[in-house]
């Protein structure tokens, strides 16, 4: 009869013996476990990372966020180009490129973060809130992970749809700097946008959430001055299309490759984005909670 | 066990029969057709769409594909195009648009039930292998016809009217409502298949806007680079448009020739298009099994 191996556990020592966690006679309920207390800030960071893990290691599985955010807006780019480049080059003497380029980035944050909406409507569905809610996992973590993926992925596809349109034509010729800031601006807005969905998601129908979220960003690309120059909306529509905020990001945008005004847009979209989250906060507070409480 | 028993076990038996068909009635059973399968089906996903907001949803989505065409493109594009207004040659693709946009929502809720095991549900049950599809396809139809009926009060605001006669203009309600029909089967093909809803939003969303771009729906043929012309003259999104502006008539002066020459290939394309789907479908379903 084969030897039963001792187990050697440091903890067995009375040398390292953890203190008892009920001792804390002065504190009652969770703050009495306050080293087990996953709501700390000091597990806030781990959390959020171990969850955010999770989530892009979904999305890198899964073909519909990669065509969604890579495919569609490279596309569409090299479509745009082909139908409207001759014609927009035409009219303002510059290639259509400085605006359509910025503008599929854009699209790719808003078209990903509606697949971010339906897989978030999925895992509602399926239970997979609810689990992690009973489970020792921070509160923030389960919301915060998915902006934090977004960022992530809208980061990416910025990169890719930059790289493509180099490929067209497109050129930085601001510097390095600017480079950067242009790569960052559809990464703000977007995760304001995903904000507005994954809310929408957490209240609405699953078909009514995708016809909407599409309908928002379908309007806001085909109404903006990276889709066809402001002078050729009509004149009455050049006040909504100048100052809605995708308009704004592909103007800073624009200005930080070929040159031109960068602040006011730049500081225009943030309102815009700052705006929007503040909107959500609260009922994607609310809805998170109430989505991982259900089941 | 003895013939005493047997025949208490019998006459039981009999007993517990006729309490049963006493208790219910042949003739109250509900009737189980399939066409009353199909109705029940269809009226399931109907319902909801009634009550979720869906309905509105779909007449903003057709009412923005109308203005996001024609209020951008009016100017820039609107000179190219000669012996019409914009607007009359734009609707054909606006139309298209909205019924392929209605055509996403059918692969999105056939992927909805895959995963959550309703169609398999639905093949353990006594009904046709077809119903479920033919109750779906109901549904996408009451979509599209929402989609179009919108999309044509939309065409008539930026001056979109019929010149032909009531026939073609049948005629082009009818194919436009065959084009979604074609495809919803598509969709709802990609939706039984990959069994993913995230997935069928942009795996239909993709080609869409790729087709309806590079179509003469936009722009005449001659306005895209020389190399690409043969592609957009020929794909399936021009056929069906060439077909669309025959049956509406250019103005009052041209009311539009329809001939088997621009209604043909559309035709064909949606012919093939439905075989091929459905063919796709079979196997699909056999697989599954």
């Amino acid at each position: 009869m084969a030897a039963v191996t001792p187990i050697h556990d440091a903890r067995l020592h009375a040398d390292v013996i953890p203190p008892d966690p009920w001792s804390d006679a002065g504190q009652s309920g969770r703050h009495r476990l306050r080293r087990h207390w996953e709501n700390s800030p000091r597990r806030f960071f781990a959390h959020t990372w171990v969850m955010t893990a999770r989530v892009l290691r979904r999305w890198i599985r899964d073909t519909a966020t990669l065509v969604e955010s890579l495919v569609m807006p490279v596309v569409l780019l090299v479509t745009l180009d082909i139908v409207l480049g001759d014609n927009i080059k035409a009219v303002t003497g510059d290639s259509a490129l400085y605006g359509s380029v910025p503008l599929m980035a854009m699209v790719g944050a808003m078209t990903g973060a509606m697949v971010t909406g339906i897989s978030l409507m999925r895992e509602r569905t399926d239970g997979v809130l609810a689990r992690f809610w009973v489970l020792p996992v921070h509160r923030a973590a389960g919301l915060l992970s998915r902006i934090a993926a977004d960022a992530v992925r809208i980061t990416l596809t910025t990169l890719v749809v930059m790289g493509v349109g180099m490929g067209l034509g497109f050129r930085f010729q601001q510097g390095v700097g600017p480079a950067v800031l242009w790569v960052l601006i559809p990464t703000i807005l977007g995760l304001a946008f995903t904000g507005a969905v994954i809310a929408l998601s957490l209240y609405a129908a699953s078909t009514v959430m995708v016809e909407l979220s599409e309908g928002i960003w379908a309007v806001l690309m085909f109404f903006s001055t990276g889709f066809v120059p402001l002078a050729q909306y009509p004149e009455w529509i050049r006040p909504v299309v100048e100052h809605q905020p995708v308009s704004c990001a592909i103007e800073a945008m624009r200005g930080l490759s070929i040159g031109g005004p960068v602040m006011r847009p730049f500081l225009e979209m943030l309102g815009w984005s700052a705006g929007i989250l503040l909107l959500c906060a609260l009922p994607l507070a609310i809805g998170f909670r109430r989505a991982s409480k259900r089941g | 066990m003895t013939s005493a028993t047997a025949g208490l076990a019998e006459g039981a038996a009999d007993s517990t029969s006729n309490a049963m068909s006493h208790a219910i009635p042949t003739s109250d059973r509900p009737p189980t057709s399939t066409a009353t399968q199909w109705w029940v089906l269809t009226i399931r996903v109907i319902t909801p769409t009634l009550r979720n907001g869906e309905v509105l949803t779909q007449i903003a989505t057709s009412i923005m594909f109308t203005v996001g065409y024609y209020i951008p493109l009016k100017n820039i594009m609107g000179a190219f195009v000669v012996g019409m207004s914009y607007g009359q040659y734009l609707m054909p693709l606006i139309a298209l648009q909205a019924v392929a946009f209605a055509a996403v929502s059918a692969a999105f809720r056939s992927a909805t039930d895959s995963v959550e095991g309703i169609n398999k549900r639905f093949k353990a049950m006594a009904i046709g292998s077809l119903t479920p599809l033919a109750s779906r396809m109901s549904a996408s139809t009451y979509r599209c016809v929402i989609a179009l009926a919108t999309a044509l009060v939309c065409g008539y605001v930026i001056g979109f009217r019929f010149y032909g006669g009531w026939l073609h203009t049948v005629g082009f309600c009818a194919l436009m409502l065959l084009v979604g029909v074609a495809l919803s089967l598509l969709g709802d093909l990609i939706g039984v298949s990959n069994e993913n809803p995230e997935a069928t939003v942009p795996v239909m969303l993709v080609p869409q806007l790729f087709f309806g771009l590079l179509s003469v729906g936009m722009q005449p043929v001659e306005r895209f680079p020389e190399w690409i012309q043969p592609f957009v003259r020929n794909q399936p999104v021009s056929q069906f448009v060439y077909a669309l502006r025959a049956l509406a008539g250019d103005s009052a002066d041209v009311p539009g020739t329809v001939t088997w020459a621009n209604v043909g290939p559309a035709l064909a394309w949606i012919v093939g298009l439905i075989a091929v789907t459905l063919v796709l479908h079979a196997r699909a379903s056999t697989r599954r099994n």
